[in-house]
């Protein structure tokens, strides 16, 4: 097939504008499945993908379009997670497109994360078409949509497709548009190869599939390749197109999208937007668009029952091999016992990482409070990173202290601007500023550290704009902060799984949460139970749970004792899941009830 | 040296079913309690001479004091015929106070009863009423000083207490009146509402609240505050005696897991490794004396750190508490080593004191004995010894 009937796309759209509805639409108007065989969100292959209606991973689709000029089209749909800690992966697709399809919600209309990823489109030189969605929604407006298209992205508003995705309303029209407007793909099939790696699936049986977008040359089974950055070489066994199933070809030429197997063990062994090129027939530079992923959320999982730690060691070395951006290193607390300090792209990825653990790998787990990466310059003039509460140095030899700081862009109707000024001045927010847009929407900038950012930030702005404000961030830079490690005692015991790094004007507030929540949630026993959060040896918040003070049976003679001890047998066996901190037993509930709450 | 076992004979018999208690008992038919006494020596004979006599003999109940005077004797006589009790074998026997009168009490002093163990349970006319018992306060009071008239080493007084909406005034009066009886010995338990009662169904029901815990542990401190204030030193948890003399050898013996046998329905058996207990209706036990079986419904032998756990619980029962080396020497488990923080903090907060190489608990440590108990580790962490 010519490049020229070729199309290389994606779509760009805010959580929740339906980008996955209007995916499931063009796969079937283009006959990619039989109805049958249909699905929901059909590109959204995890089940947490299809129930919280986000997309984690990329995937990508090849259909076929007749379009009314006569000629059948090969529509590459790439698929784009849409949430900014997956940014990474939007950016290796956005790559390896040539337009994308901005999609804006009728009703909603232009959000944070619409801005945020056209941005870089455009940094990748995209042509781009906007897509007007949900128009049947009563609430929709198009041309409101239209003069947002207009003020806030800058693109023309009349180029707009309206479309129903629910409906298939406009679909016929929008795929015309994608044939009319967006360019087919340019290259040279005769160059040395450059295919650009923009995501990778894990097969058990075939091991790594990695996604290609061939930029120049060709590439076919048999052929020996390279990869440009880890300069590892392979042998291709099978290439392919993505149509829903994987489909063999004879080969990929430049322009084509597509799936290659080269016997390659694990994910781990690629590197996402690396290029692959001809083992003899080299190409000299590689393609721009290598960039590691680097966690900036970090926490330790501990297995709930410590015999666990083994299945926890297992499952996220199985989790890895296709989410390579988790990064994890043993771990090991007194309290919890044995488990793994992690690094994440952000809370989400936190998120959807602990919910495939225990969905998946069937682990009951627990996660200590999140916490950002801290530069700490020592007085000896060494800087050491530190993420870990339990690696925090003497702070007596600490010089300087630098947090991750972030530029947060949050869009909302005018009315709740200085509800959300407040929660970013809260939130030690620097440098906010504001400008409108169109239809009396607002959208506020200001940095503010990622520390703020990781508790409860996102449900509070969803509370306090009523559900519509949205929120997008890039990582700014690191900045000199004052931070203190927050140490939780029971009993004079230090309970260092639930030890933090917390600004010191938090201090205070975040110590007597933790109290709240432990008094709420530890069982009275036979001592009186004194729980305090302290810096160093200053307390700074206690709270007291009284001892019970009578519990003996009145009785015990012999027909009692074989009964009064199986009832003893039964409350220890309870308490194997309790943990000894001192004297003190803690329940696992309450290392949940106060690692899962929120602040407020 | 083995300590010396004891013998309980329990006697299922009551004329009232009282809404509080929970023990193998039945209205007594005429029928049934005459063949009482033949099916119990029959069981006698099938259990054959013990290895060494027993230095108690326990009537408990149910009412013993509704045997038959001769039925009373006629056991004991058999059990000394067949050299079952050892020269100075105390008897003990429980008797309701509406059963006590000048000719009964000849009775017990001539089956040898040395401790004589009133049900009174309150002297408090409301109390009684409550509990649903077959005597009025002057009877009880009649009981308790006839009985000290009587020659019995040891007269016992049962009280119970915490009864719903029950105040520390009241139950201080309660107290002082059985005090000023002059008793040797009281037993006090604090009422428990046990499922498959009366009581049961009524707090089942909402119609019966029990104490909070607060009011309980206020009512379990007068109690021992005010017995103890009285010259009766609380040797356990629910016993007060005047004089160690007057402490139940019996009872103690479950508490130091000492040897006992256990006759009648119901009765439990312990030879210091395994526990058995004998089918528990009267029925059954009777149909298995009739096939000339022991009517041993079940049994368990108790590992060692069963043991040990019941060594606990019924050691932080007696003030005396237990001796660790004791425990190490014994179990091979060094509690001290396994519990430090635990035992620091109980002694820190004087609810057990250190003697020696004992632990003994304070009254405090006694009100809350069962949660102590259970809070010991008694072997090191599985994962712990896995990984470290």
């Amino acid at each position: 097939m010519s490049s020229d009937l070729v199309r290389n796309f994606c779509i760009i759209a805010h959580i929740d504008h339906g980008k996955s509805t209007l995916a499931d639409r063009l796969i079937q108007r283009c006959g990619g499945v039989a109805d049958r065989e249909f699905r929901d969100q059909i590109l959204d292959s995890m089940d947490i993908e299809r129930e919280r209606g986000i997309t984690i991973k990329s995937n990508s689709v090849t259909l076929l379009y007749r379009a009314k000029d006569g000629n059948e089209y090969q529509l590459n749909l790439i698929d784009t997670p849409g949430h900014v800690d997956f940014s990474h992966e939007v950016r290796r697709s956005l790559m390896s497109c040539d337009g994308a399809l901005i999609l804006v919600d009728a009703s909603q209309g232009v959000e944070a994360q619409t801005l945020a990823n056209l941005y870089v489109a455009m940094e990748y030189n995209l042509t781009l078409l906007p897509v007007i969605n949900k128009i049947d929604l009563p609430a929709a407006d198009v041309d409101r949509i239209r003069e947002e298209i207009d003020s806030d992205l800058g693109l023309d508003p009349f180029e707009a497709i309206p479309v129903s995705a629910k409906l298939g309303t406009g679909i016929d029209e929008l795929l015309e548009a994608i044939v009319k407007k967006l360019p087919p793909p340019t290259g040279d099939p005769d160059a040395p190869l450059k295919a650009l790696i923009f995501d990778a699936q894990y097969d058990s049986y075939r091991g790594v599939v990695a996604l290609v977008r061939v930029r120049d040359g060709r590439i076919a089974a048999g052929q020996k390749i390279r990869l440009m950055h880890t300069d590892k070489e392979y042998e291709v066994e099978e290439v392919g197109l993505l149509q829903l199933k994987r489909v063999k070809t004879k080969e990929l030429v430049a322009g084509a999208v597509g799936y290659v197997i080269a016997n390659i063990k694990a994910i781990r062994d690629i590197a996402m937007g690396d290029t692959i090129t001809d083992a003899d027939r080299g190409a000299s530079e590689p393609l721009p668009g290598y960039k590691e992923a680097k966690p900036v959320v970090f926490s330790s999982i501990y297995p709930i029952a410590t015999d666990e730690y083994e299945d926890l060691a297992k499952a996220l070395e199985k989790l890895s091999l296709n989410d390579p951006a988790i990064i994890y290193q043993k771990d090991s607390s007194s309290a919890l016992g044995f488990g793994f300090r992690c690094g994440f792209l952000g809370l989400l990825h936190l998120d959807v990482v602990q919910e495939r653990l225990e969905r998946e790998y069937g682990l009951a787990l627990l996660l200590s409070a999140p916490s950002v990466r801290y530069r700490i310059t020592l007085e000896s003039g060494e800087v050491v990173q530190v993420d870990n509460p339990s690696l925090y140095p003497d702070p007596s030899r600490i010089a300087k202290t630098e947090e991750p700081f972030i530029k947060a862009s949050i869009m909302m109707p005018e009315r709740y601007l200085g509800s959300i000024m407040e929660l970013c001045r809260e939130r030690r927010g620097e440098k906010s500023s504001f400008h409108y847009l169109a239809q009396g929407r607002v959208e506020l900038t200001a940095e503010l550290p990622l520390a703020e950012v990781l508790f409860d930030f996102y449900d509070r702005l969803k509370t306090l704009t009523q559900g519509y404000g949205s929120f997008d961030y890039e990582l700014l830079d690191y900045r000199e902060t004052k931070i203190v490690k927050v140490d939780i005692l029971v009993n004079d015991e230090k309970v260092d799984a639930l030890s933090q790094l917390v600004h010191e004007d938090k201090a205070r507030v975040r110590a007597m949460h933790y109290c709240e929540k432990l008094a709420e949630t530890i069982p009275r026993q036979q001592f009186r139970i004194a729980i305090q959060g302290a810096i160093g040896a200053k307390i700074i918040a206690r709270t007291t749970i009284n001892a019970f003070r009578k519990d003996v049976t009145a009785k015990c003679y012999g027909g009692d004792i074989t009964r009064k001890r199986k009832l003893l047998e039964k409350q220890k066996e309870g308490k194997k899941r309790m943990k000894m901190v001192g004297a003190v037993e803690i329940p696992q509930a309450a290392f949940i009830a106060v690692l899962k709450s929120d602040e407020s | 040296m083995s300590p010396e076992a004891g013998l309980y004979v329990h006697v299922p018999f009551c004329s009232t079913l009282c809404p509080y208690c929970d023990f193998a008992v039945n209205l007594a038919t005429e029928a049934r309690r005459s063949r009482y006494v033949e099916l119990l020596l029959t069981e006698i004979a099938l259990r054959g001479r013990p290895d060494a006599p027993f230095d108690t003999l326990y009537f408990g109940g149910g009412t013993p004091s509704l045997l038959p005077a001769s039925g009373l004797r006629r056991i004991v006589e058999t059990l000394s015929d067949l050299e079952w009790l050892s020269a100075g074998c105390r008897v003990f026997l429980e008797a309701n106070p509406e059963d006590v009168n000048e000719a009964s009490l000849a009775g017990f002093r001539q089956a040898r009863v040395s401790t004589l163990s009133l049900g009174v349970q309150s002297l408090d006319p409301e109390s009684l009423r409550f509990l649903g018992r077959g005597h009025t306060r002057d009877e009880a009071v009649r009981a308790i000083a006839l009985s000290c008239r009587s020659g019995f080493e040891t007269v016992s007084v049962d009280l119970i207490y915490g009864l719903p909406g029950q105040t520390e005034e009241r139950l201080r009066q309660d107290l002082e009146d059985a005090v000023a009886l002059g008793p040797d010995h009281f037993s006090c338990y604090q009422l428990t509402v046990h499922e498959r009662t009366l009581f049961g169904r009524r707090k089942r029901e909402g119609r019966l609240e029990e104490a909070s815990e607060a009011a309980q542990s206020g009512l379990f401190r007068v109690t021992h505050l005010v017995l103890e204030s009285a010259g009766y030193e609380a040797y356990e948890v629910s016993n007060f005696a005047r004089a160690p003399e007057h402490r139940s050898r019996h009872n103690q013996k479950y508490w130091t897991h000492a040897p006992y046998l256990g006759l009648g329905p119901g009765a439990h058996s312990f030879d210091g490794r395994t526990r058995a207990w004998n089918e528990r209706s009267f029925f059954d036990w009777e149909r298995r004396l009739r096939r000339e079986e022991i009517p041993v419904a079940g049994s368990e032998s108790l590992r060692g750190e069963e043991l040990l756990l019941e060594t606990l619980m019924l050691r932080l029962r007696t003030r005396e508490g237990f001796d660790l080396d004791d425990i190490l020497e014994r179990f091979g488990v060094d509690l001290l080593d396994l519990n430090r923080a635990l035992i620091d903090k109980s002694l820190e907060d004087a609810l057990l004191v250190r003697d020696g190489s004992w632990l003994r608990p304070t009254l405090d440590g006694l009100a809350v004995a069962d949660g102590l108990a259970g809070a010991f580790r008694l072997s090191p962490d599985p994962w712990k010894a896995a990984h470290l």
